[in-house]
C-alpha cells in the first residue's frame, strides 16, 4: 500500500514537472515558425476553406492573405512591434473565422471546425510570447 | 450570409480581439513591471551585502593598522632612549 501511494506521488510528481517544462516552453520558447505557419496558413488555407464552406466573403477571403503576407514580412524582417502588429491582425482574423462558423451553425457540426479555435489560440499564445520577449528586451 | 452581416461580425470580432488583447497586454505589462521592481530590489540587497562586506573589512584592516601603530611608536621610544644612552655615551668619551 505504502509503495503504491509512493509511486503515485512519484508519477504526480514527474507530471507536475512535465507540465511546467511544457508551460514555461508554451510562454518562452522561439515563436516564429509558429508565425510562418499560422500566416501560411491564412494565406493559403483560410480563403479556400472559408470560401468552400461559408460561401464568398470579401473581408475574409481578400483581406487574410493580406494579413497572412504581411505577418511573413514582419517575420522576415525581425522588427518585434511589426511582429506584434501582424500577430494580432492574425489572431483577429482566426478569431473572426470563429465566430462566423458559430454564426452560420457550423462550429459544432464537427469537431474539425474546432481547428480554427485552436489556431485562434495558437496566434493569441503567440502574440503574448512575442509581446512578452518585447517587454524583457525593453526592461532589459 | 450579406454583406452587411458580415461587416457587423467584423467589427464586433475585431473589436472583441483588440479587448482580449488589451486586457492581456496590460496583464503582461504589470507582469513584468513586478519582475523588474523584484530584479531591482534583489540588485540593491546584493549591493547593501557588498557594502557591509567592505565595511567589516575596513574595520578589520583598521584594528590591525592601530595595533601595528602602537607597536612601531613603542620601537620609537626605545630607539630613542637607547640614543639618547648612546649619545650621553659618546660626549663622556669625548670629554676623556
Amino acid at each position: 500500500m505504502l509503495t503504491l501511494k509512493k509511486k503515485i506521488e512519484t508519477i504526480v510528481a514527474e507530471l507536475t514537472l512535465r507540465y511546467d517544462s511544457l508551460r514555461k516552453i508554451w510562454q518562452y520558447s522561439d515563436s516564429q515558425p509558429t508565425e510562418i505557419t499560422l500566416a501560411a496558413a491564412l494565406v493559403i488555407l483560410y480563403p479556400i476553406a472559408t470560401y468552400l464552406e461559408l460561401g464568398y466573403s470579401p473581408i475574409m477571403q481578400l483581406m487574410a492573405p493580406i494579413a497572412g503576407l504581411y505577418q511573413l514580412y514582419c517575420v522576415s524582417g525581425k522588427c518585434l512591434s511589426c511582429r506584434v502588429r501582424a500577430s494580432f491582425v492574425t489572431f483577429s482574423f482566426y478569431l473572426l473565422a470563429g465566430v462566423m462558423y458559430l454564426y452560420c451553425g457550423l462550429l459544432f457540426q464537427g469537431p474539425s471546425y474546432w481547428g480554427w479555435i485552436l489556431l485562434a489560440v495558437s496566434s493569441f499564445g503567440s502574440l503574448k510570447r512575442i509581446k512578452k520577449e518585447e517587454l524583457h528586451r525593453k526592461n532589459g | 450570409m450579406d454583406n452587411t452581416t458580415q461587416i457587423v461580425l467584423a467589427i464586433v470580432t475585431l473589436l472583441g480581439s483588440a479587448g482580449i488583447w488589451k486586457y492581456a497586454e496590460a496583464r503582461l505589462r504589470v507582469k513584468a513591471e513586478l519582475k523588474k521592481e523584484e530584479k531591482s530590489e534583489s540588485d540593491t540587497i546584493l549591493y547593501r551585502d557588498d557594502l557591509r562586506r567592505r565595511v567589516e573589512d575596513m574595520d578589520n584592516a583598521l584594528k590591525e593598522a592601530h595595533k601595528e601603530l602602537l607597536e612601531l611608536t613603542q620601537k620609537v621610544a626605545k630607539l630613542e632612549t637607547e640614543n639618547s644612552f648612546l649619545r650621553r655615551e659618546i660626549d663622556i668619551l669625548k670629554s676623556k
